[in-house]
């Protein structure tokens, strides 16, 4: 089960850090060439912390409360890592990258979900 | 330190980094390669084939010659240690200690005849798990340096943190087109918070592996002395046996090992076996760790004449002892899968670049204004940078390139292997302090990126059944030559990005003409730190 529960880590992580980093009015104006609103920023925070916090809870269901959080601070460092690399130096493909996360965490996590 | 709370944490944290810097630089690599210290290992030893799990009847029978080898060679030693072949290692491992100060003796067997084993001698990953810890120094020495070296690691972590006014605005931000000083703090920052988890985690680990070692006054005081007593309630190892001083016979190995390959379902590893000829001979099975974080070798003490049970040792700690094995399993993370693995590998990787970028901001931060003269602090800060950062990687590679060209039958060739690691380091260090510092780091990074590529093709040459040159060779050798390419690559771009870097204008238009000036590189480390490279800041 490992590589899926993997998988879904990173994605969400991904996904979560991504909408973080937008909520950040540096990081939203070098992507989307504007300012965020407020109520937009409000929204990224809010999905940003609540993948975080589905990741937490797949990789504890799925791993054990052992070794699930190491898994979910490992994919966290994984995921900010690339999305560092990506945000400077193609920072275009950011959010097309982030909605693909999203998708590539709920495949595995549909099967996750199926098989139990 | 003068001033504010934070302008004082910020001297604490510049000087406690600088003065462990490249200890602590040298700690980070090996201790990353080290997550792939049985693959290494294995790559280092060309001859061994991978092959199924031996059963107990086989383990019986090779623990048999084994013994038989033992009585023959070393008939005076007061221990025995036979590592039981393994799939990834499919020898006998055979070590004795005769006397305490005496290096032990080592040979290594084929398990199905008992003669000694056609592999090269090397101490394959071993040498860098053991620089991790003790830096080729003599055991004791080395774990107190590195000890101490990771106490003020923690100092300078916990430091850095409360200098970092805006951990959370800039978590993601990593400017690498601004001034070399602003990317390579950027680099820094990023390196650090993102994986800091890990750090504050590896860091902390660290030193309680060795805890023990460092203050042992808890121990001393509760056992009254007894650290025996610890070490067998914390299961590290079995009770111990002082010997009888009546000679008895050794009852046959073979039966103790299927008795113990019975009991558990876990593979058996190596026995210990103690005061053999004697009347209180004992054998001691270890068994491989079951899955979990912690870190515990379930045990079985046999006695040697009758083949009795003694004791076995398997779980059912109590939490303090609980709570220090999964700290030592968390620091060696031998519960990682191959993907887990992947992701400790770069947070490791990640320790490697803050620590670089850090050493290199140091003399970023002092470097002369125009007009100025260099200082040799300044100038010895730069050169030891160079001959850590490139130097290292280097070295690693330098014996990795021995262990392939040196003639398989080469007296002590172990030992050559290590001479060349630190040859090649010791040239590494001492060629930058000749050396214009820009052209010092160009030429360290393009040698190590050379060198990486010239083990591949050494692997590639020397070795008839590697994938590349025969049909079902071990993939292995593909991994090691592959990741050896990635950082050849990563080495020659930074080394060029050395050559190419220019200031950026707009801030350094009046100074970009002056005679070229430090710069400092990523390490291979930083992939991440792909960014200008600095020639004024």
């Amino acid at each position: 089960m490992t590589p899926l529960v993997l998988a879904v880590n990173l994605g969400l992580s991904f996904a979560g850090l991504t909408a973080l980093c937008l909520s950040l009015n540096r990081h939203h104006s070098e992507i989307f060439d504007r300012r965020a609103e407020r109520r937009a920023v409000l929204r990224l925070r809010a999905f940003g912390w609540a993948a975080l916090a589905v990741s937490l809870f797949v990789a504890g269901a799925w791993e054990g409360w052992a070794f699930g959080p190491v898994q979910w601070f490992g994919a966290l460092t994984g995921a900010a890592v690339g999305l560092v690399l990506l945000l400077s130096y193609r920072p275009r493909y950011v959010a097309p990258a982030a909605l693909t996360a999203l998708l590539v965490a709920a495949v595995p996590l549909a099967v996750l979900a199926a098989a139990s | 330190m003068k001033g504010s709370f934070r302008q004082s944490m910020a001297w604490l944290h510049m000087w406690s980094g600088l003065i462990v810097g490249w200890v602590l630089f040298a700690i980070f690599v090996t201790g990353t390669a080290s997550y792939y210290r049985a693959d290494i290992s294995r790559w280092m030893r060309p001859e061994l084939v991978r092959v199924e799990p031996t059963d107990g009847a086989g383990l019986a029978a090779s623990a048999e010659r084994a013994v038989t080898y033992l009585k023959e060679h070393a008939p005076k030693a007061r221990t025995w240690f036979i590592g039981l072949p393994q799939p990834d290692h499919p020898v006998l491992d055979l070590f004795w200690r005769t006397r305490p100060g005496e290096p032990p003796g080592h040979v290594t067997l084929d398990p199905k005849t008992g003669a000694e084993a056609a592999v090269r001698d090397t101490k394959g990953g071993d040498f860098l798990y053991r620089f991790h810890f003790e830096l080729h120094m003599p055991p004791l020495w080395g774990r107190w340096v590195v000890g101490i070296c990771a106490m003020i690691m923690l100092v300078a972590l916990i430091s850095g943190i409360v200098i970092h006014k805006r951990i959370f605005a800039d978590f993601f931000t990593f400017r690498r087109d601004k001034a070399p000083r602003r990317s390579f703090l950027d680099a820094h920052n990023v390196t650090g918070v993102l994986a800091l988890p890990f750090h504050l985690m590896i860091t902390y680990t660290g030193i309680i592996t060795l805890a023990t070692l460092y203050m042992p006054w808890g121990v001393t005081t509760a056992y009254k002395g007894d650290s025996q007593a610890f070490f067998v309630e914390a299961n590290w190892i079995t009770t111990p046996r002082k010997p009888a001083g009546r000679t008895a016979e050794m009852a046959p190995i073979g039966p103790i090992v299927e008795r113990a390959v019975a009991t558990w379902s876990e593979p058996l590893e190596r026995l210990t076996i103690s005061n053999h000829g004697d009347a209180n001979a004992t054998v001691v099975a270890v068994f491989e760790e079951p899955h979990g974080l912690s870190h515990e070798h379930p045990q079985i003490a046999f006695d040697g004449v009758s083949g009795e049970i003694l004791e076995t040792r398997n779980g059912g700690l109590k939490p303090a002892a609980k709570t220090f094995t999964t700290m030592t399993g968390l620091h060696e993370a031998h519960f990682a899968g191959p993907a887990l693995r992947i992701l400790f590998f770069l947070c490791g990787l990640m320790g490697c670049a803050m620590v670089a970028t850090g050493i290199v901001l140091w003399s970023l931060a002092r470097l002369p204004k125009p007009g100025e003269r260099s200082f040799p602090g300044l100038r010895l800060v730069q050169a030891l940078n160079v001959g850590s950062i490139a130097g290292l990687p280097a070295a690693v590679a330098v014996y990795f390139l021995a262990n392939r060209l040196l003639p398989v039958d080469l007296a002590g060739r172990e030992d050559w292997e290590i001479r060349a690691f630190f040859g090649a380091w010791i040239l590494a260090a001492l060629v930058p302090l000749a050396r214009p510092q820009r052209r010092a780091w160009c030429e360290g990074l393009a040698a190590v990126a050379v060198l990486c590529l010239a083990v591949v093709a050494a692997d590639i040459l020397t070795i008839p059944g590697h994938p590349l040159r025969a049909s079902g060779g071990d993939p292995l050798f593909l991994w090691f030559d592959g990741s050896m390419l990635v950082l050849a690559a990563l080495f020659a771009v930074a080394s060029r990005k050395v050559r190419r870097y220019e200031a950026p204008r707009r801030e350094r238009s009046a100074r970009s003409e002056r005679a070229p000036a430090p710069s400092s590189v990523p390490s291979p480390a930083r992939s991440p730190a792909r960014h200008t490279e600095p020639t004024h800041a």
